[in-house]
């Protein structure tokens, strides 16, 4: 198996988590649970089957290490972008754009760079101070006033919890905490602060994980109510199925799709309540070498989006 | 419509008194409340199932490419998943020895 084809990307994590799953199983022990997954990422798994980053047009990415820790990035996209307007009709123009990255990767210091020929640049940075304090910082500069964004999070990792503190320009301030409650169940909440537009939240999450299920729930002061549940077919196949609704404008959506991870390939698709349908298709050429199709078809807007790349390195 | 222009008494409709017996019958059939209740029925049934027609194939589209979508992928990479499979496992007997991958699954 493993002289014909690189082994499953998905394998080995699989088994380690299952059984650190059944060992905790044995017995309940509320002073060792186990630490949870940070506040952001608690749809995590209903985001990876539901969310494809669908595109429109030619995509081509290429990745050149240059050691171990250093590689360098390019990547070439060409097709029609949507560019938001207020009538009913999406309104699309024909780009193209190169972008450049640097990547250096460290096990506790991590720095990502990427311009694009446009003049935008974003930067992440995440940094592993201690062994339980991180520090990640995200910036987006473009030439466009107003439209640069700035962000810096301290992260400390605690033994059953998880706490995070943001800041970010325009006087936006946040904190969030998740603790374990049981070995299955995490509870965490949310504060926010944005002085800009003088506005301020709160917000709850729960999550509950088995190693067939997760389910999670999240509520916001804003109105956002997001409800998520992912079965675990089996090893290869997951089915995932969110709902969001909106308090204030009162919109509903939800949404069912698979996930599917072969040995050859990765495909995912969804369909959603206003009718819309995606499907992305990650095909392993070669090592290294993976062949990307994406198709996004919405019949209420008469908006087709079609899309193949090419990933390398 | 027979009956209009006697009442008006224009000489014009005089001259085709010959076959006026003969029209008078059809003009009675054509205008029976059974055949007009027909031709009435006949053209909502017409108009019904143009419209059912036309919606069905807009549903229909929508499923069918729906499907090619959602669907036919899946079927192709599942084939090409159990052809791997099966070539795999003609290699791992035809090696004979170590079919350890298999045989750890």
């Amino acid at each position: 198996m493993a002289g014909l084809v690189p082994p499953g990307i998905t394998t080995i994590p699989a088994d380690a988590s299952k059984t650190a799953h059944t060992k905790h199983e044995e017995k309940t022990d509320y002073m060792n649970l186990p630490c949870p997954i940070p506040y952001e990422e608690i749809h995590r798994e209903a985001l990876m089957s539901l969310k494809p980053e669908t595109f429109e047009g030619l995509r081509f990415d290429f990745t050149k290490g240059l050691n171990q820790k250093f590689s360098l990035s390019h990547s070439v996209f060409m097709g029609p972008t949507e560019i938001p307007s207020q009538s009913a009709e999406t309104i699309k123009i024909p780009t193209a754009h190169y972008e450049f990255g640097a990547n250096f990767i460290d096990p506790n210091l991590m720095l990502i760079g990427r311009v694009l020929t446009d003049g935008r640049l974003n930067a992440r940075v995440k940094w592993d101070l201690t062994d339980n304090l991180a520090l990640k910082a995200n910036a987006q500069l473009t030439n466009e006033p107003h439209m640069s964004h700035g962000m810096v999070n301290f992260d400390y990792k605690g033994k059953d919890y998880r706490s995070q503190f943001q800041m970010g320009n325009g006087a936006l301030f946040g904190a969030s905490y998740i603790q374990s409650v049981t070995p299955h169940l995490s509870l965490g909440g949310e504060v926010f602060w944005a002085g800009q537009h003088r506005k301020s939240g709160i917000g709850y999450a729960a999550r509950y994980e088995t190693d067939k299920m997760v389910a999670t729930g999240q509520v916001a002061s804003t109105g956002m109510v997001a409800l998520s549940y992912v079965q675990k077919v089996s090893e290869k196949v997951s089915l995932a199925s969110d709902l969001m609704y909106n308090y204030m404008s009162r919109e509903v959506t939800s949404s069912v799709g698979y996930d599917y991870i072969l040995r050859q390939c990765r495909l995912r698709g969804k369909i959603d309540s206003n009718g819309c349908t995606a499907a992305y298709l990650e095909e392993r050429l070669n090592m290294g070498l993976n062949f990307v199709l994406s198709a996004e078809i919405d019949h209420r807007k008469k908006d087709y989006k079609f899309g193949f790349g090419l990933t390398v390195g | 419509m027979a009956a209009q222009p006697r009442r008006g008494g224009v000489s014009l409709p005089e001259r085709r008194s010959a076959p006026k017996s003969d029209s008078n019958i059809l003009a009675r059939i054509t205008s029976s409340p059974i055949v007009s209740r027909g031709k009435q029925a006949a053209c909502d049934a017409a108009f019904v199932s143009k419209k059912l027609l036309r919606s069905t194939g807009k549903a229909a589209w929508i499923a069918g490419t729906t499907f090619l979508i959602l669907v036919v992928p899946l079927i192709i990479e599942m084939d090409r998943e159990q052809q791997f499979n099966e070539l795999e496992l003609q290699q791992a007997s035809l090696l004979g020895a170590p079919p350890t991958g298999p045989a750890l699954k």
